[in-house]
């Protein structure tokens, strides 16, 4: 039996108008396991980084937590105060960003921003916090941590901020990193560096992963599973095995269908026409058939997430008879 | 490097003083000739006038004139009063230390209030304190500073007696003038410390450091303050001079024995000398000031190395 580390359940977040309420994120279901990889995937504007967000108690202002519940180790957050959240951040769960070059901040160095994090969290005295703190750099494979931990950002070159993010990030040994885009900013040889890190880590640290991005070819190297969202839901779920050799939303092949293949070289990669539509302009049945190629009658009802087998979920009238 | 931009400042300094003494030098003649109000309501014989003038100095032609000035400015000799024909220095000196009093208690009195209030302001935007701190500023920024000066003059010292009116014999004299200062500079500031505050909660390492599980109020107090500390720095640097200005004003009001007094005593009897030495005086402390404040923000920010500008 696996151990599940979180649970979300029919998360809506939103923003309100007057009276009305309107959801981003739409009842999104997921769960994740222990020492799992969990990969979300979409285009920009889908509610990656605001679903992700919710997991920390962090929603922007004017973003409201609407409804659904959030179990972080089996503990409910609905409502909890700012104190039980403060406990939760940096201690189970911790996040990296995906811009590393404005994520630390400018006028701290980089051991004073990694041993507030860990003497927030554990009582020890300052060199043991800085001992741990170097530790920590030596372990993302930092050379001359001793030194780096005198530096400020702004010395570092982009890749080694991203490390040093992490190793900040994993500092007190969380129960799950949420990296939302780690390596879109980076170029092709350290995202593959940093992923490998990661991936490394995880093992060493027995932790769970929500990796976002829009880069399937990051997804195959990295996930266990994958969440796809469009518009605020959960269009599919399933293996990444399974996401790639059967996808079934349209929107997940148009995706895969955009994955440059490195024959082609495709100077446009959206192989799926219009874009994502905002929140209040939501089609009312599924929310993807004005972009659908396969659209039909029923499309102008909501179709709901399904099970179509034991590896994966869909939410699409192609795959439901009623 | 450092040393280089040391010496640019201070030629920028050298120049500005100039020009400040430029102005000074033509303008106080502009008010009139000081021998006619030297001898009072007198009728001094044309002799006796030109004996005066010859001993100030005002029958030479004017760039000798201004060339003595300068050439005196290079050896700290700024003349004598006209008036009392004590040197000009000894008169600075005596009035230099209650004029910075006041500039400092001003100083720090705008600063817990504004900010505090610039903080809170930014922090709770958008709500009844938010709006209350925007409308005190919009009243610090648009009252006068006598009138305000007069104001708690009326309250406190009047009504209430619980604090001197004017004059200077201890501690409790500096209160309503530095309040009054205050109060003036803390509108301005607070405004400036609540935008810098907002721009500052905007960035993506406040939620780096929101991520990690300290205490709110250090990630207000040190990650957004710190780094909304540059722009207001900067900012009291360049309103220094409006300090120094308002504390002429102030000195007035509050009988103030400070320089900015000396300056406008000399001007009303035409002490040439005092009135040219105290402003070339007042440029030299502003420009000074703004020296430091420029070095220091090396200390604040990191990324900017003293020279290399923001
Ligand atoms: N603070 C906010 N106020 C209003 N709308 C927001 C806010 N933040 C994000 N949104 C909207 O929520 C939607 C999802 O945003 P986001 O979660 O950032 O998408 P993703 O990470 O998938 O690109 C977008 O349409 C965005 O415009
Ligand atoms: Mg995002």
């Amino acid at each position: 039996m696996t151990e599940s580390v979180l649970q979300v359940k029919e998360l809506k977040l939103g923003i309100s108008n007057g009276k009305h309420k309107i959801p981003i994120v739409n009842g999104v279901s997921f769960n994740l396991n222990k020492g799992e990889t969990l990969g979300i995937v979409g285009e920009s504007g889908c509610g990656k980084s605001l679903t992700s967000l919710a997991l920390m108690g962090l929603l922007p202002p004017g973003i409201e937590w609407q409804d659904g519940d959030i179990k972080i180790t089996e503990q409910s957050m609905k409502g909890v105060s700012h104190r039980v959240w403060r406990s939760v951040r940096g201690q189970k769960v911790a996040m990296i960003f995906q811009e590393p070059m404005s994520s630390l901040n400018p006028v701290f160095t980089i051991g004073n921003q990694i041993v507030e994090m860990i003497q927030s969290h554990n009582k020890m005295p300052k060199e043991e916090a800085k001992q741990h703190a170097i530790h920590m750099l030596k372990t993302l494979g930092i050379p001359r941590a001793e030194a780096v931990f005198n530096e400020y950002p702004h010395q570092l070159s982009g890749g080694m901020r991203q490390r040093v993010m992490i190793a900040m990030a994993l500092s007190c040994n969380p129960d799950i990193l949420i990296a939302d885009e780690p390596t879109t900013a980076l170029d092709v040889t350290i995202q593959a560096q940093i992923l490998e890190l990661m991936k490394d880590l995880q093992q060493k640290m027995d932790m769970s992963i929500i990796l976002i991005t829009h880069d399937l070819g990051v997804v195959a190297e990295m996930c266990d599973r994958v969440i796809v969202m469009y518009a605020g839901e959960i269009v599919e779920q399933s293996t990444v095995v399974e996401l790639f050799d059967n996808p079934k939303h349209p929107y997940t092949k148009g995706l895969l269908a955009s994955l440059p293949k490195i024959e082609e070289r495709k100077e446009y990669l959206s192989s799926i026409k219009g874009v994502v539509p905002t929140a209040g302009n939501m089609p009312g049945g599924c929310r993807f058939a004005p972009r659908c190629t396969a659209r039909h009658e029923k499309c102008d009802v909501k179709p709901v997430l399904r099970n179509y087998n034991d590896q994966s979920m869909v939410q699409c009238w192609l795959y439901s008879d009623n | 490097m450092l040393l280089s931009y040391i010496v640019k400042r201070i030629f920028h300094a050298i120049l500005v003083v100039i020009v400040i003494s430029l102005i000074v030098f033509f303008s106080i003649r502009l008010t009139g000739d000081p021998v006619a109000i030297m001898f009072g309501a007198g009728e001094p014989s044309q002799e006796a006038i030109d004996q005066l003038t010859a001993e100030l100095g005002l029958d030479q032609p004017l760039h000798i004139q201004y060339g003595l000035f300068m050439k005196g400015l290079l050896t700290f000799d700024l003349g004598e009063s006209f008036r009392s024909g004590i040197p000009v220095m000894t008169l600075i000196a005596e009035r230099v230390w209650p004029t910075m009093l006041l500039a400092f208690g001003g100083m720090v009195v705008a600063l817990l209030i504004a900010f505090p209030v610039g903080i809170i302001s930014a922090i709770k935007r958008d709500t009844f304190l938010d709006f209350g701190g925007r409308v005190f500023s919009l009243i610090g920024i648009s009252f006068p500073n006598f009138w305000l000066g007069i104001m708690l003059i009326l309250i406190f010292a009047v009504n209430l007696q619980w604090l001197p009116a004017s004059g200077f014999e201890g501690f409790k004299y500096l209160i309503l003038p530095s309040i009054t200062l205050g109060l003036i500079l803390s509108g301005v500031l607070a405004r400036l410390v609540r935008s810098s505050m907002l721009e500052v909660l905007n960035q993506q390492y406040i939620r780096t450091a929101e991520s990690k599980g300290i205490s709110k109020w250090v990630v207000i107090l040190k990650h957004a303050f710190r780094n909304a500390l540059l722009p207001t720095t900067t900012f009291i640097g360049l309103q220094f001079g409006a300090l120094l200005g308002g504390t002429v004003i102030i000195e007035q009001v509050f009988a103030w024995p400070g320089i900015g007094r000396l300056i406008i005593d000399a001007i009303n009897q035409r002490d040439y000398p005092v009135v040219q030495g105290g402003v070339v005086f007042l440029a030299l402390v502003m420009v000074v000031v703004n020296l430091i404040v420029d070095l220091s923000y090396s200390l604040i920010d990191p990324r900017i190395k003293a020279g290399k500008g923001k």
